[in-house]
């Protein structure tokens, strides 16, 4: 179309937009075209044209400011293959939340394996996911892929190339290597940053945490930002440093804490000292001391009453006031040291029932191991199974049948799905989906077959995660490798 | 697994259906039957008067049973025909340990799984196996008068049809000049209004596809930016002049028929015998799913020839009611079959159906298409435009480029090297993830305006777009 034909196709357009007869305004030779007897279909004539014209001749004109995003990193390990993809998108689909969808990505990494990015990504504010998407999330909260491609290991020099995702892993992966060198960079680079990378980046001193971390940490008491400040404090607190006295405080906390604890003596032979919380009296009082156990340090509380952690631990009376076990658990989740949490999470795991679930306060801070015993003894107990989808962090398909024939599970998962309570069948399809993450691929095979045995459809969208575990048996999880 | 012929009497709704059950017990109906007896599954697929074959399940446990089609009856005469062969000819279904994936997602969605079969309510229609087994009696033999008279009176239908049909365009005529001597931007503010009322005269006068087809105007329209309905409103209307046009020089011919007023069977095209017929190996690009103002849902699936040395495409349409509810098509996009596809006779064929299944086909990578001489991403459409201007949606393979955001965040796709500064607008949101990826060559449907996506190949293998 030549610029004439473009000047008159501008000319009907805005004649053919308010309206009227357009016939004049055409150029000469559509004019030729068009002529015709009546006026009403010389106009269509020339609308057919037009319409002709705008569709072949005329392109879409592209924006001069296309934005374009870097390009998806690739990740270090292959894509599942597109044969299992159909039932991945299926598990996907099942999976309600987002946690339950980051859990299958985990036990597909686990495997080897990394999803399609058309299948699942995760969020850019995601911390959930296994680190080996920490390119992926960067990439979605903007990164650019060129700097991502070319870094190397985190230094101080390549500091910058890391966006937040990648450096956080690199960081927690340098603090269980080299944790001083980790620690001179939060030091020496966390200075300059905002109060919230700051947070981030000494929150990330809680591993590897050692006492050649105290000098680094107490320098972080003059920290501009309290939620720093307070980071910092509960670090030390963790390897065994009491807290300052509040300059001005008109009451000592620890002492009003410890007033709501009455010590005492048991056993008849042999003597020993007890903790026994004291019931409140009051709602304002119940409210004073869950704020105390919530601010105060494990440390200081034990250094009121003249006890190490581990007799103080052992001291306490458990199952007098599930209150106060819960605030003391959460206060040791917290500040107790590493062993203090491995002493608790040990004496609660093995006193069974509803104190075991307690240990689910002390995830973040427990070892695989732990964690592992703590879901043998939910499975064992089978009386609270929805307990399973709170232990944070657990492995990926590690679970073995043994684990779960010998275990009231098994007999109650079966009950379930053969009975006729839907409410009960459906917590049943939610167990198994959890079990679907933590088998090992035989468990998952032969699990699918007790419950098919026992009634629940083949087709059952719950089995989707155990059929994808056992689909990926030629993968065993790389924990277990 | 237990089937019998007592239990299929039982079920069925009426004796019209087991008439029509017992026509589609032959083999032939059927390119897929398979089995899983542990379940106590059959299912399969039936080539009924749609584009796309039914997707037949049956469970023997509990006579659950589900179908793609849109029938009111149930079960339906496919599922009593999946039966009738299930209690007849066991034999004839294929024994298969794993589930297609439309049959689990279909037992996954049932209520009660595994329940006893309940038995089937007494009805008060008498129906009887022996009854739809009985042969048709054969029509009394026509006289040749009555013949003669009987292709009168489809003559005369005929004629009758057609001047309805062209007084439709005539007021179709006369409502575009109307429009363009009103003001479009009057027209696009009122579109819904103006186009039902024409539409519903159309209909009327029996050009019933072109009513379809003006009633979806206006959605199209608001489904632009404000500044681009103007344009789009000029290219509908010349359309709708052109195919008028098209159709007065040649009121016979099968595809501005099929455009106009009606489409042709699928037996009329079966027994066509100058319909192209085209052996291959299909790939599902892509489904269009679009509820309709008329209250019909249309269901278009889009191939690609993997055999062709260039690029060639089949769109499988089918309609049933919105009421009749989502339905799931027989083929999932990616899946790859060999069939033999009837195209409906068009300047540029495009609708087909699929006259026969063969197998399933070997999955990979699309056949490296031999390039256009110009190089130019529309040049297909160009020439799809010059043989029928009265058309929209063209299928276009695209050369390698990617997709990127205006700053209204509206997504285009960019060629690779830009050689033409060409970028196109693409429909609707897309998959942030697809920014990140460089796609080597894109199917989609170009309408002029907007780019449909339907499938890429890039980096990381095939994307599903639609």
């Amino acid at each position: 179309m030549n610029e004439l034909e473009q000047a008159g196709l501008a000319r009907l357009r805005d004649n053919w937009i308010s309206g009227g007869a357009a016939f004049e305004l055409a150029p000469a030779e559509w004019k030729e075209f068009a002529a015709a007897s009546s006026s009403d279909e010389q106009e269509r004539r020339l609308l057919a044209i037009a319409a002709q014209a705008l569709d072949v001749a005329l392109r879409p004109a592209a924006p001069k400011t296309l934005k374009r995003r870097p390009p998806l990193p690739m990740l270090a390990l292959p894509m599942l293959p597109d044969w299992l993809r159909p039932l991945l998108r299926a598990v996907l689909k099942y999976a309600a939340d987002a946690r339950l969808k980051t859990r299958v990505a985990t036990l597909v990494a686990s495997r080897g394996f990394v999803l399609h990015p058309m299948d699942w990504m995760p969020a850019a504010s995601d911390q959930e996911s296994p680190d080996i998407y920490a390119p992926w999330v960067d990439w979605q909260a903007g990164a650019d892929g060129d700097r991502q491609s070319r870094r190397g290991q985190l230094t101080a020099e390549t500091w910058d190339d890391f966006y937040p995702a990648a450096r956080r892993t690199a960081l927690v992966e340098l603090r269980r290597t080299m944790p001083v060198l980790a620690r001179t960079l939060i030091e020496t680079k966390g200075a300059s940053e905002p109060a919230e990378v700051r947070l981030a980046l000494v929150e990330l001193m809680r591993f590897g945490l050692s006492a050649d971390d105290i000098p680094f940490l107490k320098s972080l008491s003059a920290d501009r930002s309290g939620k720093v400040r307070e980071t910092a404090g509960r670090l030390l607190a963790r390897l065994g440093e009491r807290s300052d006295p509040a300059d001005g405080a008109s009451k000592d906390p620890i002492a009003e804490l410890a007033a709501f604890i009455e010590e005492g003596k048991s056993g008849f032979i042999r003597r020993r000292t007890t903790y026994t919380p004291i019931k409140p009296k009051s709602p304002a009082q119940q409210s004073r001391r869950a704020d105390l156990f919530a601010s105060c340090y494990f440390g200081d509380l034990i250094a009121q009453f003249g006890k190490t952690e581990p007799d103080f631990i052992g001291a306490w009376q458990f199952g007098v006031d599930e209150g106060a076990d819960l605030f003391l658990v959460r206060m040791i989740a917290v500040s107790g040291s590493d062993a203090a949490v491995a002493c608790l999470a040990d004496l609660l795991v093995a006193a069974g029932g509803r104190l075991a679930l307690l240990v689910l306060q002390l995830m973040s801070r427990l070892d695989n191991g732990r964690k592992r015993v703590l879901i043998r003894q939910i499975l064992d107990d089978g009386q609270n199974l929805a307990a399973l989808n709170l232990v944070e962090g657990a492995e990926a398909g590690w679970l073995e049948w043994s684990d779960l024939a010998r275990s009231k599970t098994l007999p109650a998962l079966r009950s379930a799905v053969s009975g006729d309570n839907d409410v009960m069948k459906r917590s049943a399809e939610q167990y198994l989906e959890t079990l679907g993450f933590l088998a090992n691929p035989e468990a998952a095979e032969k699990l699918i077959d007790e419950v098919i045995a026992a009634g629940l459809s083949p087709a059952s969208p719950s089995l989707g995660l155990l059929r994808l575990n056992a689909a990926l048996a030629g993968n065993p999880s790389q924990s277990d490798r | 697994m237990q089937l019998d012929l007592k239990t299929i009497e039982a079920l069925a709704p009426d004796q019209a259906s087991l008439g029509a059950a017992a026509k589609l017990t032959k083999r032939s109906n059927w390119p897929r039957l398979e089995t899983n007896e542990q379940l106590g599954l059959i299912w399969g697929e039936c080539q009924g008067s749609g584009a796309n074959p039914y997707r037949v399940a049956f469970d023997a446990r509990d006579h659950g049973y589900k179908c793609t089609c849109p029938s009111r009856k149930f079960p339906c005469k496919h599922i009593l025909g999946l039966m009738w062969i299930g209690a007849t000819a066991p034999a004839s279904f294929d024994r298969v340990d794993q589930t297609p994936e439309w049959v689990n997602d279909w037992l996954g969605r049932r209520r009660k799984p595994g329940q006893p079969p309940t038995p089937a309510p007494a009805s008060a229609e008498s129906k009887s196996i022996d009854e739809a087994l009985r042969p048709e009696q054969s029509a009394a033999v026509e006289d040749a008068a009555a013949a003669e008279r009987r292709e009168a009176a489809q003559r005369k239908r005929a004629e009758d049809t057609r001047s309805a049909v062209s007084a439709a365009l005539d007021e179709l005529d006369q409502w575009v000049a109307d429009q363009l001597r009103l003001g479009l931007a009057g027209f696009v503010d009122a579109s819904s209004e103006r186009c039902r009322r024409i539409a519903a005269r159309l209909v009327d006068l029996k050009a019933t596809a072109l009513a379809g087809r003006i009633d979806e105007l206006p959605a199209k329209l608001m489904a632009l930016r404000s500044e681009e309905r103007p344009d789009a409103a000029i290219r509908e209307l010349g359309k709708l002049v052109l195919l008028a046009k098209a159709w007065r020089a040649a009121p016979d011919d099968a595809e501005l028929k099929r455009l106009v007023s009606t489409s042709e069977t699928r037996d009329q095209m079966l027994a066509n015998p100058d319909a192209l017929q085209v052996e291959s190996d299909w790939e599902v690009l892509g489904e269009k799913i679009e509820t309709r103002r008329d209250g019909l849902v249309s269901h278009a699936t889009w191939l690609l020839d993997l055999k062709s040395p260039i690029p060639r495409f089949a769109v499988l349409l089918d309609f049933f009611p919105a009421s009749a509810g989502r339905r799931s098509g027989a083929f999932a996009p990616g899946d790859r079959f060999k069939a033999r596809l009837v195209f409906y006779p068009s300047r540029i064929p495009l609708r087909a159906l699929v006259a026969e299944r063969l197998g399933d086909a070997s999955p990979g990578n699309w056949p490296d298409f031999a390039p256009n001489a110009a190089g130019d991403p529309l040049a297909a459409y160009a020439a799809f435009q010059d043989g029928a201007p009265w058309l929209s949606d063209c299928p276009i393979l695209l050369p390698a480029g990617a997709i990127a955001l205006d700053e209204k965040d509206g997504a285009w796709w960019q060629a690779a090297n830009d050689s033409h500064g060409i970028a196109l607008p693409v429909a609707g949101s897309v998959n942030h993830t697809l920014l990140g990826l460089d796609l080597t060559v894109t199917a989609a449907l170009w309408n002029g305006a907007r780019l449909e996506l339907l499938a890429s190949q890039s980096s990381i293998g095939r994307l599903n777009l639609s």
